[in-house]
């Protein structure tokens, strides 16, 4: 899955995509008729038919940090881009865009609690203020570093919330030849810092019908909170979560297109959490929409976790509803 | 009044399952309108025209989802795990007859362990309740699936002589109201257009009304709720019930819109109290306000005692005080707007 890779390993924190969007605008070229950029940095790609007007949302940013001051030591004090949890990302590896690696570490009194975030720094190995500031300025972002790593009919890497929903999207857009329905496949930016992409892109697709592909948590590792989705059980399709309550007709064509083609699905409730869904069926007076979920394991950490045949069940059954819908 | 809040309570349809019943409210609706059609987000629209050129749109609505359960998961032993749809209070589920909307509807009852068994000062968690419908997980999986709907028991229905207790008159005893509205404004000659509404996902964050508003773009809407009704253990910003309805006042209401409101219900001598809020009212009015370019609210409010349990008890005279309310302002309306103006 080499476009997987490339695509996790590329970095694209909230607000500062543009690697990642100038990688898959070269990748989807071939497969749509005319792709625009937004003011928010969504890239729309119209893939034309004269059926239904249809919406394909996959997030392209991804959580990270933002440097915020840098003291006279050279360490650099930061602040959160999204959902981060302070336990889990002492010590980590962030690499900022021009590449420059930052260890992240905590003052000495907050390692027996949960840190909180202002007692962490990142250290680039800088001796002085004037030394860090030629690699780094307040406001650059950075990602999260990680391998990419393909295992026992698993895919370990950072960013696959939601890059391996930009592969879906992508993947279902080469196998749709001679489509039906008017379809739009959108990348949208900043939807963890609150689905403000999606809102924007959705407002000027103006679509009837919408489908979300990205991620969702698991309830399959040992005393995981109670949850009925699993790794390797195929395509979650989304009944709720705290962002939509999935348009019910969306819901039912896909599992029916599931069975149809034999694709392995699940249905998944989750009480966390939302998705570009929640955005785009809000839209003007409203756009029935669905989402597809990619179990996952260990999400908004270095090294999430999913199963490549939930990956590829998801391929098909997107590509099944942009023509069943 | 009785019969049509029991009709409408009686329905079961938890926030983002109100197809389950908007084909059966647009009916409701039908006789009395010229044209009803449903939403993208399932809300139900009834207008009435009034054949007048350019005339004002006056959004009337009310919320058709009530609070309820979804099904999680479903155990090796059949019994199905659940999480909250809206804000449902854990404390009234333990002994609760509920409905599991699946393949076709079917009972189940949740039961906790024995006190003599809990730890002492231990409640029991909503993630530790489960719903058992009395089957093996075979049979259950044959009728039921993960996301499916459950609906909390009904209630007794008339209470008194005066006052009815229902499951979800939170707040489809406001839409029996707007109901009745429009029977009452049937036939007679009017000089705005109305726009009746049944919103969906009220109790998920006021979706519905959201994506409504925008699509009708009224020139002022009346969103109608309940508040709390005084009750033994709460008097505190709470209002008898049987007294009449409240008025909201705030910066989610339009201040021409509520003065005209006031005015009405003191011209028909209407009993009401006046309720303010400082900031966001929880109710679909504070959505509607700011759909599109803006939209002069106002938000009428019904005293239900017992909010979101599945005993809300209300008086029906104030139901009755809010249909008046209601179709005295509308048919006082002249057919212009500029009494809006700020």
């Amino acid at each position: 899955m080499k476009l997987l890779e490339k695509l996790t390993m590329a970095d694209g924190v909230s607000g500062g995509e543009d690697a990642v969007r100038d990688m898959i605008i070269s990748e989807i070229k071939k497969y749509c008729d005319d792709i625009t950029v937004d003011a928010m940095g969504s890239v729309i790609a119209h893939k034309k038919g004269k059926g239904k007007k249809i919406m394909f949302a996959a997030h392209m940013d991804e959580i990270g940090v933002i440097a915020t001051f840098i003291d006279d030591k050279g360490f650099i004090r930061f602040s959160n881009v999204g959902g981060i949890y302070t336990k889990e990302i002492l010590y980590s590896r962030v690499r900022f865009k021009n590449g420059i690696i930052g260890v992240i570490g905590a003052e000495e009194e907050e390692f027996n609690k949960k840190p909180s975030l202002d007692k962490m720094f990142i250290d680039i190995g800088a001796k002085s203020r004037a030394e860090a500031e030629k690699y780094v300025s307040v406001g650059d972002t950075a990602a999260f570093a990680g391998g990419y790593t393909e295992q026992n009919g698993v895919v370990i890497a950072k960013a696959l919330d939601n890059r391996a929903g930009c592969y879906i999207l992508i993947e279902a857009m080469k196998k749709l030849k001679r489509n039906k329905n008017d379809l739009y496949f959108v990348f949208t930016t900043q939807e963890e810092v609150g689905l403000r992409g999606a809102k924007t892109a959705a407002y000027a697709v103006a679509p009837e019908y919408a489908v979300a592909v990205d991620v969702t948590d698991t309830g399959d590792t040992p005393e995981a909170p109670k949850m009925a989705v699993s790794l390797h059980r195929g395509a979650a399709i989304k009944v709720m979560d705290r962002s939509v309550m999935c348009d019910v007709d969306v819901r039912e064509a896909m599992i029916a297109a599931a069975k149809k083609a034999k694709i392995p699905y699940q249905m998944e409730v989750l009480n966390i959490g939302g998705t570009d869904a929640g955005a785009i069926h809000l839209t003007r007076a409203g756009v029935k929409t669905g989402a597809i979920s990619l179990p996952l394991r260990y999400m908004h950490s270095p090294s999430e976790t999913a199963s490549i045949a939930d990956i590829n069940a998801c391929v098909s059954l997107t590509a099944a509803i942009a023509d069943t819908l | 009044m009785r019969s049509l809040i029991k009709e409408l309570s009686d329905m079961r349809a938890i926030s983002g399952s109100e197809y389950r019943i908007n084909k059966e409210i647009a009916q409701m609706f039908m006789p009395y309108a010229d044209e009803v059609r449903i939403d993208a987000l399932g809300s139900v629209i009834a207008v009435r025209e009034c054949g007048i050129e350019n005339a004002p749109n006056v959004m009337i609505e009310a919320h058709c989802d009530e609070i309820g359960l979804i099904v999680t998961d479903i155990t090796d032993e059949g019994f199905l795990t659940f999480g909250p749809v809206g804000g449902i209070d854990a404390r009234i589920l333990p002994a609760s007859v509920v409905t599991v909307h699946g393949k076709r509807d079917i009972e189940g009852v949740i039961g906790i362990k024995p006190d003599y068994l809990l730890e002492e000062g231990k409640s029991v968690k909503m993630k530790d309740m489960a719903i058992d419908v009395g089957m093996d997980a075979a049979e259950v999986r044959k009728i039921v699936s993960i996301g499916d709907g459950v609906t909390l028991p009904q209630s007794v229905g008339d209470l008194g002589k005066k006052q009815f207790s229902g499951k979800t008159l939170d707040d489809r005893a406001s839409l029996a109201a707007v109901i009745e509205m429009m029977r009452r404004l049937k036939d007679k000659q009017l000089n705005v257009n109305v726009y009746a509404c049944a919103h969906t996902q009220e109790e998920v964050g006021c979706r519905g009304a959201k994506v409504s508003a925008f699509g009708i773009m009224p020139d002022m809407a009346i969103a109608i709720d309940v508040t709390h009704g005084v009750t033994p253990d709460n008097s505190y910003n709470a209002f008898p019930v049987g007294q009449g309805i409240t008025i909201s006042l705030g910066p989610n209401i339009h201040p021409k819109l509520s003065e005209r409101l006031i005015k009405t219900a003191d011209d028909n001598h209407i009993k009401y109290a006046l309720e303010v809020d400082g900031g966001e009212t929880g109710t679909d009015a504070w959505e509607i306000q700011i759909a599109g370019a803006g939209i002069p609210t106002a938000l009428l409010s019904i005293p239900l005692k017992y909010m979101h349990t599945s005993v809300e008890t209300l008086a029906v005279s104030d139901v009755k005080a809010l249909v008046k309310l209601l179709v005295n302002f509308i048919e006082g309306q002249e057919g212009d707007t500029q009494w809006l103006k700020l």
